[in-house]
């Protein structure tokens, strides 16, 4: 309203909106934010090597020895037939023309080492995709109704998470592990009896974004209109947090990896005949010194897998992350990497610079979110008692 | 803040006891504890059945099983804790008497270790933020993220043991190796100092030239076999301390700190001296030397308040901090003593079996060192993941810090950027790393059961491993509620920390 | 002539973004002179705070200046860090924004002030706590000996920003930057800050230099004015001048869009029911609001004149009745309102004003069922809405509408418009597909915006227009009521003017009763029919606008309307001597 001296024509007064919605109308479609994410993500570029090395490596553990495992794909060696140990079981990759006849070398009753290298990769990868869907679904079921309904539900919810976080991650995984083993299955509920353990640090991500979410006001616009919870979670709350949630289920099939080597190693992970690449390493540990091939290759596999998965994790929080705002030329060059050219010191930073909220990816738990505290194992300190 | 912490310990016990409920009932389905008995041919497989049965209550039903052990750990509260016998009739509490201590070690000294070290890399990634410096640190700590612990392990006994081992029988550097170092240190060393491009070559080339000097007269020294420190060096590096910690705390300016610096280290020469015949052979062992070490800081705390003036507060972190790293020099100093006789004993120092060696015989200092070098690879081993966690997020929550409002007002005020850094940023970003200590040392504990096994130390974590893979409920249940409560220790230490560095919060 | 202390010449700023460089600043020149007030005025994305803080070495890093900055004579741009940390604190400062986060949380306010004193060698220990303990009594701090070890969370947002300035004037600097001081602050809190900087200013002989958007502030305090509108520079002048008698079309714009508190007597109170019937065309003589003066709010404007097509014996479209209103934090209970009682009639408008911590964004909250009800009822159409079985209260939130505050959050960034503006058909089943849409187009249309929106995502439309969006979305069912959330005060002054134009314009055109909560007087002013002031919770006053702004009874309500600016400085200068005479009655 205008009711003020000079007077000016409302008309005048109104012209920067006016401006602003001529622009509107004139606009080209700007960028949505699925076309914002896919261009940050293709800008990071160990993302990017890295998702090419994941898609490598899935390709050639599918196709070479096929699902069953038997021959099916353009590696005729089945991992389970044992032969004849030809020269001590060497490698003959790029000595034997570029494959040869045992790329990777034979174990010590003569199987082929590729094969059985190829197939523990397939069961890997698929054990951490299952883990990964499984304590994702489960955790975001279980912080969305936390965080929403608040009151006894979220009392019981976290009390649950609780139990579940204080025993060792390793260990309750080993536990259901070792319970999976007496159930038929076989590789895939494994998976879904590890994401039984896993599931928590999840839950308390999407439990404080949930909270978040609640402060938002357009959340308070449905409910006031009246929109029902299941609505309001579905249509506006996990759509918006969908991005957390992948990034944290990316970051968590990388942790699966190991985790399932690791129970592997330990016994507790896929049973033989069926093989891992930690059971691989479990059986082979001794050899390190006489045939350490048998040592190197699913080592490195399970490093390949892992570091490429943290890497595109990575680069989708860079991405996703609206927290994480890169202003400027995204990096530096080389050169000022290297103090060569003038860079500027921290003190010169300040403002709206780089925030980077969240660390990298972390071990078996992530904590969820930095401002979100502890495992509060009752009572949380940071609610209560801060006077502001 | 009693009831704060009584409250907490109160729903810890809850939580506890709801976690004990969850691996029991899974443990004592995972198997038959029976079956290797029931494949057995031995003549008295029945007599050992029947054994069994009775070693394990298993003719009872599962739940009156689970009462007969919590009524058993019930007895912790007037403080005789019954943890049941295993399968073959042990008492689990003797074995966690046995096996706690060599994994707590082990455990605790990984997580102090990597909080150090993770927090100073973690600062010095934040400050050198986008430099190659930053970039190398994030990528190593992706690498040991991606690691598996296992592998890394057999890789590291390989190589550092036994590698390290051949190589004390005639410890030589040959010019390739001193030239590496030093090539490696004349980059990274301009790089974590930082300055212009100038003094940054300035600071390579000096690097250089004294990796160069310093090694060959290290080796000419044998100082692999016979390392010392002694009385002149320590001075010489605690005066050095107490320049570079003024320098980073206060500032130079400040002659107040350092002036009480310098009083510490005179007065630590003064005790190196008086505690030397002492130290030889310390009676009480690590008692007394705790005990020497608290009335060093006091000493220093006395120093500092005395000798501060308007910089009380600085005065004494300085004085604290040269005090305990001095303190730490002169432990070095008689560890360093011990090593040749130690190297008599044991001549392949870096161990890669067991917790400590059998039937080792020594003086304090020798079966200290045993320990140690016992320790050193499965530590290090273990850290990785931890030393990459922490980096991590130090370095997120520095930046995060450093963007604040306050910062900015910080710099608006004409504070230079040590303040900053030291005083402004860094106490506000150790807020939310408490919260990350709790979880890592689970983590930590998780490790430690993977590191056991690879090293063959019959820890919690052998326990552990041997008690589930025969369905054994009694080991599985005291790992679980020993690891739980150690947990929920630290997650009441860490709450406690967060309320002691933010004032917002009162418990 | 005296040397001007600080002056920026032909100044330019670009940032470098994701996509690409983009210019912020424009070629800017000015100059501050000892003791004297600049104020650079302009609206977001104007480059004010930009140009300002180029004197201070203290913009981000991927930030390119060009340009020359002199303090004293001395170029501050070609400094080295050094020299420039030197100055900073000690011959210019600076004063945030926000006091909340302008402190570091863990320090204590000793140390922080302390530091400021030490860090230029103007005293040490004991020397410079007496002497922190001198400028925290300077700046009205009460009790400052034992006040100066307490954090800064111990403080009032207000004490806060006095703990900064005093943080500002510790080594007696030549220039003061001031970004907005006042701007998060509450208006009596405001006044009490300006007062502040005006005596400081004439004991220190300080020059400052004053960014900020309001004009009220600007009249105020400046002595001079520099308007800034897209990086550049379009008018500049004693303040006198610009806000008299602007010759730039914008300062013009600016001025008028601002909304004013008009005090009694004000001829636009009597011209108003002309500028009424000229814009809305709808009304006649007795469709002005105030101005007729009717005490009752029933017989009152539009609702009398049929716009809302209501008869008197309909029941009210909103009605509180001694109601109390709680937070629940673990068990334990804080009332925030208490005894509230209040009538909107249908087709009337009525403004909750209050300082934060008033609770009236509460009572908002209570009516959109965000928050039970403690105590007594509030009736909807006659009807206790949160006693009501879940379905009838659902049926009823039908006729409830909601505007928020923030543009940025109140719209679901994952939902294109068409869906927002049709969510509350589509949660009440109402409608199919197409008519749905046919709806969100007459709305748009109604809010004066193209219907090829329907398709684009929140984050492509300007604030202005997302709240046009919020607006459209309130309206879809029809209601009749409709609660404002502080609707306009995350916008700038000119869409401001424009979303309280189109606001009242359909409040004619929909005839929906309104529960309009303001922080700002004069948006209440220009729109409400009645007016109910809040403090602490309570009923301070209530009546018909004129009632309450214009004759106030209760001296809370004479200090709000005192302490509010207005942009005009000769005006402002006798209010400010008027109120000073209020507070020292009242003391």
């Amino acid at each position: 309203m205008s009711q003020s001296i000079p007077p000016i024509p409302p008309e005048d007064v109104r012209s920067a909106t006016e401006a602003e919605d001529a622009k509107l109308a004139s606009a080209q479609r700007s960028y949505s934010q699925g076309q914002l994410v896919r261009r940050r993500f293709f800008a990071h570029k160990p993302a990017v090597v890295s998702m090419a090395a994941l898609i490598f490596i899935i390709l050639l553990s599918i196709t070479s020895i096929g699902f069953s495992g038997q021959g099916t794909g353009w590696w005729s060696k089945s991992f389970l037939a044992t032969g004849l140990t030809v020269d001590g079981g060497v490698p003959t990759m790029f000595r034997d023309g570029f494959l040869g006849e045992h790329p990777f070398g034979q174990d010590s009753i003569g199987r082929d080492y590729f094969a059985m290298v190829m197939r523990g990769t397939q069961q890997s990868l698929l054990v951490a995709l299952g883990v990964a869907l499984s304590s994702t679904v489960l955790g975001v079921l279980v912080g969305a109704l936390a965080g929403y309904f608040r009151g006894w539900i979220e009392a019981v919810l976290m009390r649950i998470t609780d139990v579940v976080i204080v025993v060792p991650l390793l260990a309750l995984a080993a536990v259901f592990g070792a319970y999976a083993q007496g159930l038929p299955g076989g590789t895939l509920t494994l998976a879904l009896f590890i994401g039984l353990a896993t599931w928590t640090g999840t839950a308390r991500l999407v439990r404080a974004e949930i909270l978040s979410l609640r402060e938002k006001e357009y959340v308070s616009a449905a409910i006031a209109m009246g929109a029902h919870p299941a609505r309001i979670i579905l249509k506006h709350m996990l759509p918006n947090s969908i991005g957390v949630i992948v990034v944290n289920a990316t970051f968590a099939i990388a942790a699966a990896i190991l985790l399932e080597t690791t129970l592997s190693y330990l016994g507790f992970g896929v049973q033989a005949p069926e093989t891992s690449l930690g059971a691989l390493i479990q059986n082979n540990q001794n050899a390190f010194t006489t045939r350490p091939w048998l040592f190197w290759f699913p080592g490195l596999f399970i490093i390949a897998i892992a570091l490429s998965v943290n890497f595109i994790g990575d680069g989708l929080r860079d991405a996703i992350d609206p927290r994480q705002k890169r202003t400027g030329s995204a990096r530096p060059g080389w050169r000022t990497a290297f103090g060569l050219l003038g860079q500027a010191t921290a003190e010169e930073r300040s403002g709206k610079q780089v925030t980077e909220l969240s660390g990298g990816p972390t071990q078996m738990q992530p904590p969820a979110g930095m401002t979100d505290h502890g495992p509060d194992l009752g009572y949380d300190p940071t609610d209560e008692k801060r006077d502001s | 803040m009693y009831s704060y912490v009584l409250k907490r310990l109160l729903s810890a016990v809850a939580v506890l006891f709801g976690a004990s409920l969850l691996v029991f009932v899974l443990v004592i389905n995972s198997g038959d504890p029976l079956q290797e008995l029931r494949e057995s041919n031995a003549e008295n497989v029945e007599f050992l059945i029947q054994q069994r049965i009775a070693f394990m209550n298993l003719d009872e039903p599962w739940y009156s099983r689970y009462w007969i052990w919590l009524s058993g750990i019930a007895g912790c509260a007037v403080g005789a804790c019954e943890f049941g016998t295993n399968m073959s009739g042990q008492d689990v509490g003797a074995m966690v008497a046995n096996s706690a201590s060599s994994t707590l070690r082990l455990v605790f000294l990984a997580t102090i270790l990597s909080i150090i070290i993770g927090i100073l890399t973690g600062i010095i990634t934040a400050i050198r933020q986008y430099s190659s410096l930053d970039y190398a640190v994030s990528f190593f700590v992706f690498l040991f993220f991606s690691l598996p612990v296992f592998w890394a392990a057999v890789l590291a006994k390989d190589w550092m043991g036994i590698t390290y081992n051949n190589w004390l029988r005639e410890p030589n550097f040959t010019w390739t190796q001193i030239t590496v170092v030093a090539v490696v240190l004349a980059i990274m060393v301009p790089l974590i100092i930082g300055g212009s491009a100038r003094r940054r070559l300035l600071t390579g080339a000096v690097m250089f030239g004294f990796v160069l000097v310093a090694m060959p007269l290290l080796d000419s020294l044998n100082y692999a076999r016979e390392p010392r420190l002694g009385p002149a060096v320590i001075t010489l590096l605690g005066v050095g301390l107490a320049f570079g910690l003024t320098a980073l705390l206060s500032g130079l300016r400040n002659r107040r700190v350092l002036y009480s610096a310098l009083t510490v280290v005179g007065l630590g020469l003064v005790s190196y001296y008086a505690t030397f015949w002492l130290l030889i052979d310390p009676p009480g062992g690590w008692l007394t030397i705790a005990g020497l070490f608290v009335v060093t800081i006091a000493v220093a705390v006395l120093v500092g308040r005395a000798m501060g003036g308007h910089a009380k507060g600085q005065a004494v972190a300085v004085s604290v901090i040269t005090a305990a790293l001095f303190a730490v020099m002169v432990l070095l100093d008689h560890f360093m003593r011990a090593w040749p006789g130690f190297l008599g004993i044991k001549p392949r120092p870096i161990a890669t079996i067991g917790s400590s060696s059998p039937n080792f015989s020594g003086d304090f200092w020798q079966v200290a060192l045993d320990q140690g070098t016992q320790l050193v690879l499965p530590t290090t081993i273990l850290m990785l993941v931890s030393v990459a966690t922490y980096t991590r997020y130090t370095r997120s929550s520095m930046l995060e810090a450093v963007n604040q409002d306050y910062i900015r007002t910080a710099r608006a005020k004409g504070v230079n950027e040590r303040t900053v850094v030291f005083k402004h940023a860094f106490r506000n970003s150790m807020i939310p790393l408490t919260t990350i200590v709790a979880f890592d040392f689970a983590g930590l504990i998780g490790g430690a059961v993977v590191v056991e096994q690879v090293f063959g130390w019959s820890g919690m974590g052998d326990m552990f491993v041997t008690g589930l893979s025969s369905s054994d409920p009694a080991p599985v249940m005291a790992f679980t509620l020993i690891t739980g409560a150690a947990a929920v220790l630290f997650n009441l230490i860490a709450d406690l920390m967060y309320a002691v560095l933010d004032p917002r919060i009162r418990v | 002539m005296p040397e001007p202390v600080l002056s920026y010449k032909d100044i330019r700023v670009s940032f470098a973004t994701e996509f690409g460089d983009v210019d912020a600043v424009k070629g800017v020149s000015f100059d501050v002179m000892p003791g004297e007030v600049v104020a650079v005025v302009g609206e977001s994305g104007s480059g004010k705070s930009v140009t300002s803080s180029t004197a201070m070495g203290l913009l981000p890093e991927n930030a390119t200046v060009n340009g020359e900055v002199l303090l004293e004579g001395k170029s501050v741009l070609t400094m080295s860090t050094a020299e420039l940390r030197r100055l900073r604190g000690s011959d210019i400062s600076m004063v945030f924004q926000e006091p909340m986060t302008a402190l570091n949380p863990v320090l204590r306010v000793s140390d922080q002030l302390v530091e400021a004193l030490q860090v230029h060698d103007v005293a040490f220990g004991g020397e410079a706590l007496e002497k922190s303990i001198a400028l925290l009594e300077r700046v009205g701090i009460p009790d400052a000996r034992t006040k100066i070890k307490q954090y800064p969370h111990q403080f009032s947002g207000g004490q806060r920003q006095r703990i900064v300035i005093a943080m500002a004037i510790a080594c007696g600097p030549k220039v003061i930057i001031a970004d907005e001081p006042t701007t998060a602050l509450d208006v009596t809190v405001q006044a009490e800050i300006l007062d502040l900087l005006r005596e400081l200013k004439d004991e220190l002989n300080t020059g400052i230099l004053l960014i900020t958007h309001n004009m009220g502030v600007v009249a105020d305090m400046a002595d001079r004015v520099v308007v800034m509108l897209n990086g550049e520079v379009v008018e500049t002048g004693p303040v006198a001048t610009i806000l008299g008698h602007p010759e730039h079309p914008y300062t013009r714009r600016l001025l008028a869009a601002m909304p004013l508190l008009r005090e009694a007597g004000d001829p636009s109170l009597e011209s108003e029911r002309v500028v009424v019937t000229e814009r809305g065309g709808v009304g006649d003589s007795s469709s002005s609001r105030t101005a007729t003066g009717v005490p009752d709010g029933r017989s009152n404007g539009r609702a009398a004149n049929g716009v809302a097509g209501t008869d008197s014996d309909a029941p009210p479209a909103l009605e509180a009745k001694d109601v109390a209103l709680e937070y629940k934090f673990r068990r334990k209970a804080t009332r925030v309102v208490h005894d509230l009682n209040f009538t909107v009639q249908p087709g009337e408008i009525m403004g909750l004003v209050g300082e934060s911590g008033s609770g009236k964004s509460t009572v908002a909250k209570a009516v959109l069922g965000l928050l039970d009800v403690a105590e007594g009822e509030l009736r909807v159409r006659g009807s206790n809405m949160p006693a009501l079985p879940a379905k009838e209260k659902k049926a009823l939130k039908r006729e409830i509408g909601v505007v928020f505050q923030d543009p940025a959050a109140s719209l679901d960034p994952r939902f294109p418009i068409g869906d927002i503006i049709t969510e509350p058909m589509v949660v009440h089943k109402e409608g199919d597909k197409n008519s749905r849409m046919a709806r969100a187009r007459e709305l748009l249309d109604a809010v004066r915006l193209p219907s090829s929106v329907l398709n684009r995502y929140p984050h492509e439309l300007s604030g202005g227009q997302r709240q046009r969006i919020s607006i459209a979305r309130a309206l879809t069912l029809n209601p009749t009521l409709l609660i404002a959330d502080e609707p306009t005060s995350a916008l700038d002054v000119s869409v401001q003017a424009a979303v309280l134009d189109l606001f009242s314009e359909l409040q004619q055109q929909y005839g929906f009763a309104c529960l309009f909560v303001s922080h700002d007087l004069a948006v209440v002013d220009a729109l409400a029919h009645k007016v109910l002031v809040m403090q602490k919770g309570r009923t301070v006053e209530q009546g018909t606008t004129d009632q309450v702004l214009r004759h106030a009874k209760e001296s809370y309500t004479q200090q709000l309307l005192a302490a509010a600016p207005v942009p005009n400085p000769e005006v402002q200068a006798r209010r400010r001597t008027e109120r000073q005479r209020l507070l020292a009655a009242l003391a």
